[in-house]
């Protein structure tokens, strides 16, 4: 079976306007690119999918995942892995601590164990007891994206995942996430101010500003 | 947003009508309480028919104008003193570094109970009190301590200075409070560095820029101050008049009195009290009106400079001195707690004893164990009660409206003495004669604002994207509760625990109402023992009573660090 993330007939309202509309399917290993500038509803639709929509906005139209309808399924049984521009370690578990809070609770002793693995074949080898502080912007970067990959999950939401790192970090890391998300054949949405980071994904690429235009 | 319905969020749903209830059913009925007896109905004392007998005993008791003019006018003068000092300490060291050693020097007072600042100052400012030893006898040629009546004073000046020093690093703090949110900050720094550039001196750019824009962050302590001046028991009983005393003392003594008939013209009090507080905070927002009318005129008249140098230099002077005056009666305290012999007028005593701290450590520890027991107590459900609340409150992604804001301050606002009594009796309707209970729940009255003030920021401020994220690893609202926002929010936390435990401590009137006179903590031990017993086993109960919560904020300040350590080897 095909993984894939389908939105249908989507509008999102605030206040009675609508702000954007969408219709988009994205199959497992596909990237779409969300562009626009702030205020274009970027972060009201990462919102929507995640099923955090504050009761500002009103929303018409349905979220399948693998064939499955979620848009009533609360956030914390949707299965959708979040990455964002912060890595947003949990400071009070050390790096191994945060991977395995992240793990199902279903996970076998021999996963537990390929944490290590895991963390050595993206370069982190030997870091597992240190605490996020003590690691670098890139370090933190790459155990934030293991730790949304060993989630599990069946689809991955990006929200402007590499503007916080520097040019050359920046390529390396989202060189990582996208091999990564290929290779679990994952339906992935990238919000993003950058271009390149939208060509480097290699998939559609929505700008929500002419969007708004088209609807108005 | 998609809620999900499992118990934790059904319960969850519930704490913000059940906190708003604890405050508010106790308040009101309270005053229900003192109200019916007001007007005559008393059934306890088969007084059934509703009269206007107690305010009539009320007003034709001796000395009753002069009464509410000392509540009245110590608030006043006190809440303005402290204000000022406020603003002109800003204006002064707005842009010095020493705002912030300042800030740090006057933090610890906040967390001082009134009665053992104001145990502290009647030390500083009697006759054989430090002061009058600091002077003499190479200034005042004195041998003997003068016969002067401080503190007690008649016209309330050594009350009004308690009051005063008291408030000051409140309102101090809630200003520094204000200037931390940092956009507010940035842009009244900025701002007090445009108008310098258009030659404004510093203490004319701060009063004609800044202070308009801060005053509105103050506007709620500056009145809970005076309400509480207007109101407070503590520093009248032990620093104003006695004959007449303040309108709240006085209450206090009539309802303590064996004479239950007098129960009547006490509630009736009550109820004037209620309204002389009601009174002043409606002088001060006419004060506010006037106020920023005369000011808009100057505000405009492109004035450059009012003597501004003078001023700053005076506002130094003065600050050395509100400081110097602060650590002397500190000073004193300790002192006297080890004082031996100690004649007038000899700046130091001619021998230091241990014997006042060994008496006072044998005796003491029922009241210690009662302060620790009733404040862990009284705390630990304010924390509970307000984590549930704030997490109800992101669960519905909407703010508590503003009436349940406004009711979690209540208590603060609404004179103890007024609803207290109300509600001693309110817990003899239902039967309520567990002492510790009856004390643990008034106490929770104050420990609950104040618990809620000092979390609500961290806990609102927590950065919602972290919850996000563990509920997409697939962990429900109870777990991203449980183990992600608690953990992160230890530091807050505990900090919170630690001021709840503090205000505790320092009630006095609660504690003494409620617990029907049964039961006895530090503070009710400490006020007993100021308006008699020796000096120097005072000193050793105050300084006991400013050590418990200096106590708790180590702790506060250790926890975290220690779990943090745990968690790391876990």
């Amino acid at each position: 079976m095909y993984s894939s993330l389908d939105i249908k007939e989507l509008t999102i309202w605030r206040n009675k306007t609508a702000l954007l509309s969408l219709n988009e399917s994205i199959q497992g290993g596909e990237i779409l690119s969300i562009m626009g500038p702030s205020g274009s509803g970027k972060s009201t639709l990462l919102n929507w999918l995640t099923g955090m929509l504050p009761p500002t906005f009103t929303a018409h139209g349905n979220l399948y995942l693998n064939q499955q309808n979620i848009t009533h399924t609360p956030c914390h049984l949707r299965h959708i892995g979040l990455l964002y521009q912060d890595p947003l370690l949990f400071p009070h578990l050390s790096v191994e601590g945060n991977i395995a809070f992240a793990m199902p609770k279903l996970s076998k002793k021999k996963d537990l164990e390929n944490v290590s693995l895991a963390l050595e074949k993206v370069g982190l080898g030997g870091l597992e007891k240190r605490s996020p502080a003590s690691l670098s912007g890139g370090q933190q970067a790459r155990v934030a994206l293991l730790r949304v990959l060993l989630s599990k999950p069946k689809a991955i939401l990006l929200d402007e995942p590499f503007s916080k790192l520097d040019s050359e970090l920046r390529q390396e890391v989202r060189d990582i996430v996208f091999k990564q998300i290929r290779a679990h054949q994952l339906p992935a949405i990238m919000v993003t101010h950058d271009h390149s980071d939208a060509i480097a994904a290699r998939g559609n690429i929505i700008n929500l500003a002419t969007l708004e235009k088209r609807y108005a | 947003m998609i809620k999900t319905h499992d118990t934790f969020t059904r319960l969850i749903k519930l704490s913000p009508t059940l906190l708003v209830a604890l405050l508010v059913i106790p308040v009101i009925g309270g005053l229900i309480g003192v109200l019916l007896p007001a007007f005559g109905y008393l059934p306890a004392l088969g007084m059934k028919e509703f009269s206007l007998q107690g305010f009539n005993a009320l007003i034709q008791t001796d000395g009753f104008s002069h009464m509410v003019f000392l509540s009245a006018s110590s608030a006043l003068i006190s809440t303005l003193l402290a204000l000022t000092m406020t603003i002109l300490i800003l204006a002064c060291f707005f842009n010095s570094p020493w705002l912030k050693r300042i800030q740090r020097l006057l933090g610890p007072i906040l967390v001082i109970p009134h009665a053992a600042a104001a145990i502290a100052i009647s030390f500083l400012i009697t006759p054989s009190g430090f002061i009058s030893r600091l002077f003499s006898p190479w200034l005042t040629g004195w041998e003997l301590p003068p016969d002067w009546l401080l503190p007690h004073d008649i016209l309330g000046v050594s009350m009004i200075l308690g009051l005063t020093l008291k408030e000051l690093p409140f309102l101090l703090l809630m200003a520094l409070a204000a200037f931390a949110q940092a956009d507010l900050g940035a842009k009244l720094r900025a701002q007090h560095k445009v108008a310098m550039s258009f030659g404004y001196c510093p203490m004319t750019a701060f009063f004609k820029v800044v202070l308009p824009n801060l005053y509105t962050y103050i506007r709620l302590p500056v009145l809970a101050v005076l309400a509480y001046a207007s109101a407070s028991v503590e520093i009248p009983l032990i620093l104003g008049p006695n004959a007449p005393p303040t309108l709240s003392v006085a209450i206090i003594n009539w309802f303590n009195d064996i004479d239950l008939t007098l129960r009547i013209k006490a509630s009736a009090g009550a109820i004037a009290q209620l309204m002389l507080t009601a009174t002043l905070l409606i002088t001060w927002w006419l004060l506010e009106i006037i106020v920023k009318r005369v000011f808009y005129f100057y505000v405009t008249n492109r004035k450059r400079d009012y003597a501004g140098n003078a001023i700053m230099h005076l506002t130094r002077i003065v600050t050395v001195m509100l400081v110097a005056s602060i650590l002397l009666s500190l000073l004193g305290l300790v002192l006297w707690s080890f004082a031996g012999f100690w004649r007038f007028p000899a700046f130091l005593p001619d021998q230091l004893v241990l014997i006042h701290w060994q008496n006072a450590l044998t005796n003491i520890q029922p009241a210690l164990l009662n302060s620790l027991y009733i404040g862990f107590a009284a705390s630990a459900i304010a924390i509970i009660l307000v984590l549930v609340t704030l997490e109800a409150e992101q669960q519905r992604a909407y703010a508590l409206s503003h009436l349940s804001s406004f009711i979690i301050y209540l208590p603060l606002l609404v004179p103890s003495v007024a609803f207290l009594f109300g509600l001693v009796w309110l817990q003899e309707q239902i039967s309520s004669h567990h002492a510790y209970i009856n004390v643990i729940f008034s106490h929770l009255l104050f420990v609950l604002p104040y618990v809620f003030l000092s979390l609500a920021s961290s806990y609102r401020c927590f950065d919602s994207r972290f919850s996000i994220l563990a509920a997409s690893l697939g962990k429900s609202p109870a777990k991203v509760f449980w183990q992600v926002k608690l953990p992160m929010l230890v530091t807050p936390i505990c900090i919170a625990f630690a001021l709840g435990l503090a205000i505790s401590f320092s009630q006095y009137l609660p504690t003494l109402l409620n617990g029907a006179g049964q039961i006895n903590t530090i503070t009710t031990e400490a006020v007993v023992l100021a308006s008699g017993a020796s000096r120097r086993t005072s000193s050793v109960y105050a300084l006991i009573q400013m050590l418990l919560p200096a106590l708790a904020f180590v702790l506060a300040w250790l926890t975290p660090k220690l779990v943090y350590k745990y968690q790391n080897k876990a």
